[in-house]
């Protein structure tokens, strides 16, 4: 008999520095900034993987599109056009697992990623505003909805498709979604380029705003 | 597989949410089939010669089930009513986030009869429902109408979609659209009208409700599957950058536009090109629906910079035209400004209405005036003041889109429902016929593309089910001469791919209405499949998709005659309202007059006409003397109590 691998509950309070190697989170997940195009594949997509009862409902995936027509990025200077608000996977832990009441929250053993254990969750709704970026989600019941990474292929990623402006290498069109991940690895690669963030969820923030993370990985 | 429909009866504020039952999918399939059946049902009942725009009519939307479930195609939503226009069977799709929303509000089917006392508008909103007083939105755009609405409900459970119509609708003119989300109109058969006549000015949806997949896992592998198709596909490549706006330069070279009322086929001028929009205005890439992995529609800013003309629109920002809205304004009107045929697009659509009779019945009256057929005194009789009617001047053409809207003046009033009508009465009025100059099809309803060299279209123009149009049966094996198409349905034959004979073409136009028929119901966009017919065949490679999400298994064989059973339908309705083989036509231009340039020069569409139609007859199994339906064919298609209904109206065939 296979024993059930204890759940590593997310825990703790070490603050890792730009750069370093973040032991717990193998995958991060990017959303070019107004380079979507308001599909919803990647809503739908999510909500096929997490539906539930024979029912598909954008409403309980785990990320959203918004309109973002106040933010500019380099490759859209107009800064017209929507976003999608997904989970980046900052493990510092993460800061909607910080200030769980009940630690609700617990690693994924494969992907690492920190989901929510909806027996101890209390939807008290705290992770809500806790979350940097605002990607914990309230289904229409009150459940809270945050992204498990898909068993390590996020199919938000591969729905993602939409975005025209694809590479023409020879005759293969290589397309550039907008929604992508990178190795933690390249993410701390890049990170060493901006030394003034003081931790990882600043140094993402700071990412984002400047465009600088790129769909390179 | 089920679904919810709504009856609201405008009369007594009656609404009453029923359950479509898994049968009537397994005979309609969905989407446009299902809104068919609806309306069949009601004028069973109903008097189907009634006023259109009287209380009996009834306004049926709807959205297929494969809409949002991850089939990337888009979402269509449809509206289907008797066509105050053309008194026929009426139709049309429209994207938008209405169709998408409205599945998550509880209601995916909404059949509205009757007429409010007074001005109201109907809120969906997670299954509860009600009417409420629309008198602050009368009297305005849809862009104005769908900004206050989203004010005044807020963003919970979601946020509000919105089905509105216009001036023109509340005016009941005939060609008047009803817009989705103040950006996609469905703009045929005048459903802006028939809303109007019933003093509903919109429909607003709101919810958080899911909808049923049979098997998700199943529709998610085959999602994976059609968007690893899509990322390789070269000419999906080049649509998802321009959209149908890259028909214009292909148009350009075989001479297939509409150009001045159709007195040619070609653009004139350097700027209307595809690449001069892309560079110059396109700012960034949007969908038009929802779910859908081609996003072909774009936003535009304008910034005055682009062009002399375009100072006049500084800050106008609307989605970038599609090939008709151009076709209609650089074509039929021949403006030739991009920034001037952009505003067309945002006005035609902001005042909902339809841009194709509306720039026909323009350029019909601009053809007369460049003939000096008409005097500068009939021109002001018309239109109560002096008007130049110069082809391609923008401030005439917004002068006679606004007298149709608001219904102004006797040009307004005359050509409220289309070229057609309008020609016929101006005739009538002057005691000369001046119908050479009108550009119709079926019904009365135009369409501005050449059409003379293509049988097929020809074809189409004639017998589509809601009038004149390339929607119902696009000849796509014919115009790109696929002769690889034309093998694989014609069992190796390769004559439908041949412009230069009739054979094969009017079974051409019965298989493809079949599909479209199909695509239709399933509730999305017709674009993925005609950029790779071969491929993404509605009755196989979609109907995998319909069996996992609705779990009703159907063989290729079995959707293509579900198809046919839906055009049968639409067909029936027309024949109970009295149309014969003799409604099955185009105008005269299009019939005698050869095509005057391009690759095609010199072809005369009734050379192949009554050949071409009277195979297109032999494939439907229906008569050819009279253009009816038989029996034979019906039972065969299970379809014995609408034979039953035809037979005591007098319009079965008697053989």
């Amino acid at each position: 008999m296979t024993a059930i691998p204890q759940k590593e509950m997310v825990t703790g309070s070490i603050r890792y520095q730009p750069g370093e190697e973040v032991p717990n989170v193998g995958t991060k997940l990017f959303a070019l900034r107004n380079q979507c195009t308001e599909c919803n594949a990647c809503e739908v997509a999510c909500a096929l993987v997490h539906s539930q009862d024979g029912m598909v409902n954008p409403q309980m995936a785990r990320l959203r599109i918004d309109h973002a027509p106040e933010k500019s990025s380099r490759t859209n200077p107009l800064g017209i056009g929507f976003v999608a608000e997904i989970c980046h996977h900052c493990g510092n832990p993460p800061p909607c697992a910080d200030v769980c009441p009940t630690d609700a929250f617990y690693y994924d053993p494969v992907t690492r990623a920190a989901v929510i254990e909806q027996d101890n969750c209390i939807q008290c709704m705290e992770c809500v505003p806790g979350c940097p970026f605002d990607v914990v989600f309230v289904a229409p019941k009150g459940e809270l909805l945050k992204c498990d990474l898909c068993g390590g292929d996020p199919v938000c990623v591969k729905a993602c498709a939409t975005r025209p402006e694809m590479v023409n290498e020879g005759k293969q069109y290589v397309r550039l979604p907008v929604l992508f991940f990178e190795a933690q690895q390249e993410f701390n690669r890049l990170s060493k380029q901006i030394p003034e963030a003081q931790d990882e969820i600043g140094l993402m923030q700071a990412m984002l705003e400047r465009g600088e993370i790129s769909s390179s990985a | 597989m089920e679904s919810r429909l709504l009856r609201v009866n405008l009369t007594t504020g009656e609404m009453k949410g029923e359950t479509i039952p898994h049968s009537i999918f397994e005979r309609w399939i969905g989407g446009s089939g299902v809104n068919n059946w609806i309306m069949w049902e009601h004028f069973l009942t109903h008097d189907i010669n009634c006023d259109p725009r009287g209380p009996d009519n009834i306004f049926v939307f709807g959205v297929g089930p494969l809409a949002g479930t991850g089939a990337g195609s888009g979402i269509k939503g449809r509206i289907t009513f008797k066509s105050p226009c053309y008194n026929m069977f009426g139709d049309s799709a429209g994207g938008g986030k209405f169709p998408y929303y409205a599945r998550f509000s509880g209601y995916e089917y909404i059949a509205i009869t009757g007429k409010a006392p007074k001005p109201v508008y109907l809120l969906i909103c997670n299954g509860e429902v009600a009417l409420i007083d629309a008198a602050h939105l009368w009297g305005k755009g849809t862009e104005d109408t769908h900004a206050i609405l989203q004010e005044e409900l807020g963003d919970y459970p979601s946020k509000v979609h919105t089905l509105s119509i216009s001036q023109a609708g509340e005016n009941q003119v005939g060609i008047a659209g009803v817009v989705s989300d103040a950006l996609r109109i469905h703009a045929r058969g005048g459903g802006g009208a028939v809303l109007g006549s019933k003093n509903l000015k919109a429909i607003a949806v709101q919810g958080n409700g899911g909808l049923p997949v049979a098997r998700p896992g199943e529709m998610l592998a085959w999602s994976d599957d059609f968007r690893k198709k899509i990322d390789g596909n070269e000419a999906i490549y080049g649509f998802k950058r321009r959209g149908t706006l890259g028909a214009v330069e292909m148009y350009q070279h075989i001479g297939s536009h509409f150009w001045r009322n159709n007195q040619g086929n070609k653009f004139r001028g350097d700027e209307i090109r595809s690449d001069n929009w892309v560079k110059k205005f396109q700012k960034y890439s949007e969908v038009c629906s929802s779910d859908c992995f081609i996003a072909c529609d774009s936003k535009y800013v304008i910034d005055g910079t682009e062009s002399e003309p375009s100072k006049k629109y500084i800050g106008e920002t609307f989605r970038r035209p599609e090939y008709l809205t151009t076709g209609s304004a650089a074509g039929a009107l021949d403006v030739r400004d991009w920034s001037e045929v952009a505003h067309w697009g945002k006005i035609t659509n902001d005042y909902a209405i339809d841009n194709q009779d509306l720039s026909c019945s323009i350029s019909f009256l601009m053809e007369l005036k460049q003939r000096d057929l008409i005097s500068n005194h009939d021109v002001a009789e018309l239109f109560g003041h002096e008007q130049s009617l110069r082809w391609g001047n923008m401030d005439d053409i917004e002068a006679c889109v606004e007298s149709i809207v608001f219904q102004k003046n006797l040009f307004g009033v005359m050509f409220r429902d289309g070229p057609y009508f309008g020609a016929l009465k101006y005739s009538e009025m002057k005691g000369k016929n001046f119908m050479k100059y009108a550009m119709y099809g079926k019904g009365g309803a135009s369409f501005t593309e050449e059409v003379r060299p293509y049988p097929t279209w020809m074809n189409n123009m004639a017998v589509a089910s809601r009038g004149a149009d390339h929607l119902k049966g696009i000849g796509l094996i014919e115009k790109f001469q696929r002769e690889d198409l034309s093998k694989m349905y014609f069992n190796g034959r390769t004559e439908a791919a041949d412009l230069t004979i009739p054979d094969l073409k009017g079974a051409c136009t019965a298989l493809a209405e079949n599909q479209v028929a199909l695509l239709n119901s399933y509730g999305v966009c017709l674009f993925h499949w005609m950029l790779d017919p071969a491929e993404f065949t509605p009755q196989d490679y979609y109907g995998k998709a319909y069996a996992a999400v609705t779990g009703i298994e159907r063989t290729p064989e079995e959707l293509m005659r579900d198809g046919e059973r839906i055009c049968n339908l639409e067909k029936a309705f027309n024949s109970r309202v009295g149309m014969r083989r003799e409604h099955d036509m185009v105008c005269e231009r299009w019939m005698w007059e050869p095509n005057s340039e391009g690759l095609y020069e010199g072809a005369v569409g009734a050379d192949m006409f009554n050949t071409v139609l009277d195979e297109y007859y032999e494939w439907r199994g229906w008569e050819k003397e009279s253009g009816l339906q038989t029996r034979a064919r019906l039972e065969e298609l299970g379809m014995e109590d609408v034979a039953d209904v035809l037979a005591k109206d007098g319009a079965l065939a008697l053989t």
